[in-house]
């Protein structure tokens, strides 16, 4: 298309997970895990153990990295760290909220349906969760 | 002109979410002839902004329907997975296996912006399912005469190894189609050798269906940068009409 300008490229971006242990050996089976020179890996195991701070940390560390395209995240995880998860909004990476075995997936928790929720609807967003 | 929308959820579960658009004009006298010009320009701006709004509905359907899918997609893996466990032992099918060296993710996404000077980019994502860095300058001359493509449902740019687009792909390259399948192959079972050299087949169907997960994700990611960037138009509009 003539006039498109500067299509900016990352050849081979990396997908984390923040899930429970079903998940993340699920989609490792699928090759997406990545180790890097510091031992770090693109994925945080979920468990009855894991801290919020954990998950919170995890969350900041995925999201500022260059080298993440997308950022899966089960939805109950989500939920516990709704307000940084509600307060991104870059476009890179995508976060993505995916159900998980023990908890189906709730449209009315998706952070990108209340966001675009509010263009039909005078209710707060806050008040359609509770 | 007035719009009335309804969004109403079925259940929760059920990705059919019925919308009801309901668009009234309002009747205008007819004008003198020397602003024809002026309501020919009005008309156009309604129908783009119909259009943005459509394109938006459009893509909220999609991605609530992918949801559904992934849902779907995602209990299969995780009834194989298990069942996986019950045949190998669960000590044999856990976390505490997984692979702790460096090593590089096989399966990585692309992306690309389009529009970049636009106040409403998109960005697309492409996924490299088992790409080895010799698959990646062969992929990278395709990709680009796709990306002039407009992104439809129907139009998956996603490199499955048994669909036909593989299969049309693999006619033009130089590079023997047998030769990618067996790389494939390999990185599957060296990333399936984690868990033990025999493995159990519903290992395996577990791998295919998360791979599968994988797709519809990618997808899923294209969907919402459209319904953000379509969203983030209608509000513009809006806020333009109400001021």
């Amino acid at each position: 298309m003539a006039g498109r300008a500067q299509i900016r490229t990352n050849n081979s971006a990396l997908i984390a997970m923040i899930a429970d242990e079903d998940t993340i050996t699920g989609f490792l089976l699928a090759g997406v895990g990545n180790v890097d020179l510091r031992r770090k890996t693109n994925y945080l195991i979920v468990d009855s153990k894991t801290t919020v701070k954990a998950i919170e940390d995890a969350f900041k560390e995925f999201t500022t990295k260059e080298d993440i395209a997308i950022v899966l995240i089960s939805q109950y995880v989500a939920n516990m760290i709704r307000f940084l998860v509600d307060s991104y909004n870059k476009p890179i990476p995508a976060i993505l909220e995916i159900p998980s075995k023990d908890h189906p997936y709730d449209p009315a928790h998706d952070s990108i349906l209340s966001r675009v929720k509010n263009l039909f609807s005078a209710e707060s967003v806050a008040s359609g969760r509770r | 002109m007035l719009f009335d929308i309804c969004f109403m959820p079925i259940s929760s579960q059920n990705s059919v979410y019925c919308t009801m658009f309901s668009l009234m004009e309002k009747q205008e006298d007819p004008e003198p002839s020397t602003v024809e010009n002026g309501s020919e320009k009005q008309e156009e701006e309604k129908q783009v902004k119909e259009e943005t709004l459509l394109h938006f509905l459009d893509s909220t359907d999609s991605y609530l329907t992918l949801i559904d899918s992934i849902s779907s997609t995602l209990r299969q893996g995780w009834l194989e997975l298990a069942s996986a466990r019950h045949d190998m032992g669960a000590s044999r099918v856990n976390t505490a296996l997984l692979d702790l060296k460096v090593h590089s993710a096989s399966t990585s996404v692309q992306v690309s912006q389009q529009d970049a000077d636009s106040m409403f980019a998109q960005h697309r994502f492409l996924l490299r399912k088992w790409a080895s860095s010799d698959d990646g300058e062969s992929f990278s001359a395709e990709e680009k005469s796709r990306e002039n493509k407009l992104p439809t449902e129907s139009d998956s740019q996603l490199r499955h190894r048994n669909s036909s687009h593989y299969s049309e792909k693999t006619s033009e390259r130089n590079g023997s189609p047998l030769t990618l399948d067996d790389q494939v192959q390999k990185q599957r079972s060296k990333s399936l050798s984690v868990f033990g050299v025999l493995v159990s087949p519903r290992l395996r169907a577990a791998q295919i269906s998360f791979e599968t997960a994988l797709e519809i994700l990618v997808e899923i990611a294209n969907m919402r940068s459209t319904m953000l960037a379509t969203f983030d138009q209608v509000h513009e509009e809006l806020e333009g009409t109400q001021r």
